[in-house]
């Protein structure tokens, strides 16, 4: 027995750099040996020990290779440092098991045995009789959940209305589609919770390319979504004088907001489907308009302006619709295509 | 107005102020623009602006509504204005968007501006002294 050891020494050594790690695979290769020995038989010992010496060095692969996969998914909230880490670091525990209880049986058992036991998704699918792919997208959902449900838990909120948690998961999980469905761009201008909550969510898919999203406030903003607008578009090799009309719509609405709301937000994203174009989402929370039929007729104008906002703005663009409703406020969406059918 | 460069020059060259917008402007600062150079129509006692734009990218419906208020504003104290240099793109949004521009006099660049004001255009409308007027 004792005879193997610098061998198995070596097959480690020479694919493990770090030293004490080496050490550390070679104790857990002699144990599992060991452990063996009798069922081998004699004169087998040597090869077995080498089979499970490269067992164990493949399983501390597959570790690493599943953390750095894995890594992405951690919302990472703030760095604690050194004076309150402990307290920090109590209060995560509590808000992670108290969002793991939050979750249902299923995806608690799930979630734990493939992110914690570490079984692969296709033999969880085996045991469930179902397939990898919808057990990993189970996984992704309850991850999804789970986020929301730790951030609520750190922060000690209960969401405020029916609506935030659909927002905030459907923000945690990613889903444009599901996103736009709850309208979650005008929840988070509503409500200050999510908007708080929703930080760290936004943050993760921040390095979505081909989206702008410019706050408007003052007249500065204005200047300021009209230059971001036509800077994204053309990528897009739009003509300089489709550039021109889409920054001029933009500044139109921009405008709209500043005037009529006080605040609110330009959201400019390019489109690849149905068709190459670049699509402009205004909204705000103010007053709303009383009567959009009207606003749209040309000068119809409530301050001492051409009234030309809205009905010019639709003039530029290919598509445009506003939808308000009093007291809550206006969203105005326009798109220009690209390609011209 | 804060530091850095100037956004818009306002030069006197005998009769005439001859203003340019050097970069983008927002509705304030365009406010401010048209204020200023009102007040130097009186101050220098031009009979002429001539106001390049040369510059800008953009001329939205406010844009545009400023120019005319300036025009308009300038013609009350006594001085005809011409817009010089607008971008054929932006000639074509301010069309498309559907603003009128007819009380606008233009031309198409600076020199085209000033060989305008020195023939006495608009001198049915403006007070333009009738010895400006080209002998025939």
């Amino acid at each position: 027995m004792t005879s193997l050891i610098p061998m198995v020494r070596r097959i480690i050594a020479a694919r493990v750099d770090d030293a004490a790690l080496a050490e550390d695979l070679v104790q857990e290769t002699l144990t599992r040996v060991l452990a063996a020995a009798s069922r081998v038989e004699t004169g087998m010992l040597e090869p077995y020990a080498i089979v499970t010496a490269r067992n164990v060095i493949a399983s501390l692969w597959r570790e690493q290779d599943r953390h750095r996969r894995n890594q992405h998914r951690v919302v990472d909230l703030c760095p604690s440092d050194a004076p309150d880490a402990d307290l920090l670091a109590r209060e995560e525990q509590e808000a992670v098991s108290l969002a793991l209880s939050r979750l249902s049986d299923r995806e608690r058992r799930l979630l734990l045995a493939h992110e914690v036991t570490g079984q692969d998704t296709r033999s969880l699918a085996g045991e469930l009789g179902s397939t990898a792919g919808a057990v990993a997208a189970q996984l992704n959902r309850s991850r999804a959940r789970l986020r929301v449900e730790y951030l609520l838990a750190l922060d000690r909120t209960e969401p405020p209305t029916e609506r935030c948690r659909p927002v905030l998961l459907a923000l945690s999980g990613g889903d444009r589609r599901r996103q736009r469905e709850v309208d979650a761009g005008r929840h988070l201008l509503e409500c200050d919770v999510c908007a708080r909550l929703s930080e760290p969510l936004l943050a993760r898919g921040q390095n979505r390319d081909g989206e702008v999203c410019i706050p408007i406030r003052s007249d500065g903003d204005i200047v300021a979504a009209r230059q971001a607008a036509r800077e994204l578009a053309s990528r897009l090799g739009f003509s300089r004088t489709d550039l021109t009309l889409i920054a001029t719509a933009v500044s139109e609405v921009a405008r709209n907001i500043v005037r009529f709301a006080g605040s609110g937000e330009v959201v400019v994203s390019l489109l690849e489907r149905p068709r190459r174009g670049v699509h402009v989402v205004a909204r705000d929370t103010g007053p709303g308009i009383a009567d959009v039929e009207q606003a749209m007729v040309d000068g119809y104008s409530t301050y001492s302006g051409l009234g030309l906002g809205l009905p010019g703005a639709r003039r530029l663009m290919d598509e445009f619709a506003v939808a308000s409703e009093i007291g809550r406020g206006t969203t105005v969406t326009m798109t220009k295509w690209r390609d011209q059918r | 107005m804060t530091g850095g460069p100037k956004l818009v020059s306002i030069l006197r060259q005998g009769a005439y102020l001859i203003a340019s917008v050097h970069t983008a402007l927002d509705d304030s600062q365009m406010v401010r623009f048209r204020d200023d150079l009102v007040e130097q129509i009186g101050r220098h006692r031009s009979r002429g602006v001539i106001i390049d734009v040369a510059a800008l990218d953009v001329l939205d419906s406010f844009g545009a509504r400023t120019l005319r208020t300036i025009g308009e504003l300038a013609r009350l104290r006594g001085a005809v204005t011409v817009i010089v240099g607008i971008q054929p793109d932006v000639a074509f949004a301010i069309v498309s968007l559907g603003m009128s521009t007819g009380s606008l006099v233009t031309a198409l660049d600076l020199e085209e501006g000033l060989a305008l004001l020195d023939h006495g255009v608009g001198a049915g409308r403006s007070t333009l002294p009738d010895r400006r007027r080209p002998r025939r």
